[in-house]
């Protein structure tokens, strides 16, 4: 079964298991030869007996190289070794004389039937090695005549080694697979690794290219230009946090002390505000941030994200389609300041703030103002006519509730410095 | 900002071929005087002395040599020499690496021709050429050093710190303003604008320098034997 797909035969358990067969094979028709020779006066067609064992030792020797591994043996040979055997254990009744069957002398062949059956257990698992063993079996019965007590004995001892040498094959050729698959898994990935490390580099460059020499050349080309300057900072981004070891993911779950202010459902992680602000970048949105991880609850990152988000749709929504954006990350020991400036045209803060939340265009009051309070922080916005309009977002670290957990969010201000 | 009477000497260092001539076209065409171009950063620092660049337009991405340890060497051998960081990749540590081991310009490869003509003419006459990237990270470098424990060494240099004024131009640099824009809101002058960004790179590079030869004596480094 399943024996028909050659696969890594070669490989490092199968190969020793053939070898074994193949010594055993040898090993057994000298034993059947010395074996023949003292029981040989049993017999009452002495010749007739040798010529059986010379054509099995001549088989047996000539065909040692087809024996020998998975590759170069098929079911012919394994079939016509099994017949040999079998013809030896039936014509051992044949040659011999009454007295000597009586007397339980072994069949000519011997163990060498056992080696037939091994072969069938290591080609092709523990059924094949099951039936030739059945087969072998049936044949010693009709040599017998009958069933004796050793010749079941016999029996049960092939069929018991067959089967579990034919199970082991199995287990060790579908390991090996495994391991073969795993290896060459790992191979591919690590090669893919190597590529997308060239090819992303390179296609950087073509795109920042495409971006500078598009905007030179203007008209459709600047579009062009534009299109491929925001796959270049997406592409950046993903391999910035792709390959290099980012400790934005796997930053470790320092756990918050006592937070009674906070719901009991709120993420205890603590993650990288960075990794959720850095994809925001493009074309017309610049991100500027520490070198080092940002650490805050998951909770108080994930709103900030989507205030920030809130406040880059405020930017497009008011300032225009073509405003830039830049959007800074301020890492302090007692707060985290976000702050979203875009060049648009502005406003007077003070005198039109209140016709400006009229218009809408301080969305911040509801999405972004209610998210800051949740988190226990504040977001004011201000401008200054002819330099673009800033929202600036702060949320306090949990130090700076009280003493509740002081301790630890000393440790995450040291996680963020290494 | 005008530099027509003598050409800048610029060196470009870029292990794409077609970047590296599209940039060395560019400087060329502007009026800058391309010394010389290097494929990889051996080749750039042995190549460097002999040419004398006064710019040396630096990629970080090289196949030999880190381009911080790059800089380093060139930094080492010419400290004359100002080094403009020009990277796709916008790997921030290695850029604040870069900045604090003597690069005093950073910009990203996608940034226009005017842009990089303009950061090879200021980075040669020693302005800093700060991106908001840049500054976002120089500010946030500031904060990790100063929420540092205290060495307990009483040798090791007290860690650099940025007065309110810097801290205040810095920021605005990193939420885009350009220096006359932050000159009007502070009500400065575009040159003092300039040497507070100046100093907050020098601060830093000081540091860093001192903290290597404090790191090089523990460790016997300065040793010549």
């Amino acid at each position: 079964m399943g024996a028909k797909e050659r696969t890594g035969g070669s490989f490092s358990v199968e190969k020793p298991l053939w070898r074994a067969v193949s010594a055993f094979r040898l090993l057994t028709v000298v034993y059947a030869a010395v074996s023949y020779a003292g029981i040989a006066g049993h017999f009452h067609d002495r010749v007739a007996g040798w010529v059986y064992l010379g054509v099995l030792g001549l088989w047996t020797f000539a065909t040692v190289r087809p024996f020998s591994s998975h590759q170069r043996c098929n079911w012919y040979w394994l079939s016509t070794d099994l017949a040999l055997c079998v013809l030896g254990i039936l014509l051992t009744r044949a040659f011999d004389s009454g007295p000597g069957l009586v007397a339980g002398d072994p069949t000519i062949p011997t163990i060498r039937a056992a080696g037939a059956v091994l072969g069938f257990a290591v080609m092709g698992g523990w059924l094949p090695a099951a039936v030739a063993g059945l087969i072998v079996g049936l044949a010693d019965i009709g040599e017998a005549g009958g069933l004796t007590r050793s010749d079941l004995h016999n029996i049960v001892l092939l069929l018991v080694a067959g089967i579990a040498i034919g199970y082991v094959i199995e287990v060790a050729r579908a390991s090996e697979q495994t391991l073969a698959r795993a290896l060459e898994i790992q191979a591919a990935t690590r090669e893919r690794e190597r590529l997308a490390r060239d090819i992303h580099d390179s296609v950087l460059q073509v795109l920042s290219m495409v971006q500078r020499r598009g905007a030179e050349v203007g008209g459709e080309a600047a579009d062009l230009g534009r299109m491929a300057g925001e796959q270049e900072v997406a592409l950046r981004t993903l391999v910035a946090e792709g390959l290099a070891p980012n400790p934005s993911y796997t930053a470790p779950a320092i756990r918050r002390g006592r937070g009674r202010d906070r719901g009991s459902e709120q993420p205890e992680a603590v993650q990288d505000l960075r990794s959720l602000i850095a994809p925001m970048a493009g074309a017309r949105v610049t991100v500027s941030a520490p070198g080092t991880p940002v650490l805050l609850p998951g909770r108080t990152v994930t709103e900030l994200g989507a205030a920030v988000s809130a406040a880059l749709d405020n930017v497009r929504k008011h300032a225009g389609t073509g405003a830039q954006a830049w959007i800074l990350v301020e890492d302090e020991p007692d707060q985290v300041m976000v702050s979203v400036r875009d060049d648009g045209p502005g406003f007077d803060s003070a005198a039109r703030l209140g016709e400006a939340e009229r218009e809408g265009r301080l969305g911040v009051s509801q999405s972004i103002q209610g998210r800051m309070r949740d988190l226990g922080g504040s977001a004011d916005i201000f401008s200054a006519a002819g330099q673009g309009t800033e929202v600036e977002l702060r949320v306090p670290r949990p130090r700076a509730g009280g003493g509740g957990a002081n301790g630890k969010s000393d440790r995450s201000r040291e996680g963020s410095s290494t | 900002m005008t530099s027509d009477e003598q050409p800048i000497r610029v060196m470009v260092v870029d292990d794409h071929p077609m970047w590296r001539e599209a940039v060395a076209r560019d400087l060329a065409d502007a009026g800058c005087e391309v010394v010389a171009t290097a494929g990889d950063g051996r080749e750039a620092v042995r190549r460097a002395p002999a040419v004398a660049p006064q710019v040396v337009v630096l990629d970080l991405n090289l196949p030999d040599l880190p381009g911080v340890e790059v800089c380093r060497q060139l930094m080492l051998h010419q400290p004359a020499t100002r080094v403009l960081v020009l990277t796709a990749s916008g790997e921030h540590a290695d850029v604040l690496e870069a900045v604090k081991s003597g690069a005093t310009g950073y910009l990203v490869k996608s940034a226009s021709r005017e842009e990089l003509l303009d950061a090879v003419r200021r980075t040669a006459v020693g302005d800093p050429v700060f991106t908001p990237g840049l500054a976002g990270l120089v500010l946030g470098e500031y904060r990790r050093l100063a929420a540092e424990p205290a060495p307990a060494d009483s040798r090791a240099p007290a860690a650099p710190q940025l007065t309110d004024r810097e801290t205040e131009v810095l920021r605005l640099v990193a939420k885009g303003l350009s220096y006359k824009q932050i000159a009007d809101r502070l009500v400065l002058s575009h040159r003092t604008v300039q040497n507070h960004v100046q100093n907050t790179l020098g601060k830093l590079q000081l540091h860093n320098r001192v903290e290597l030869v404090r790191y090089a004596i523990e460790r016997g480094l300065d040793d010549p034997a």
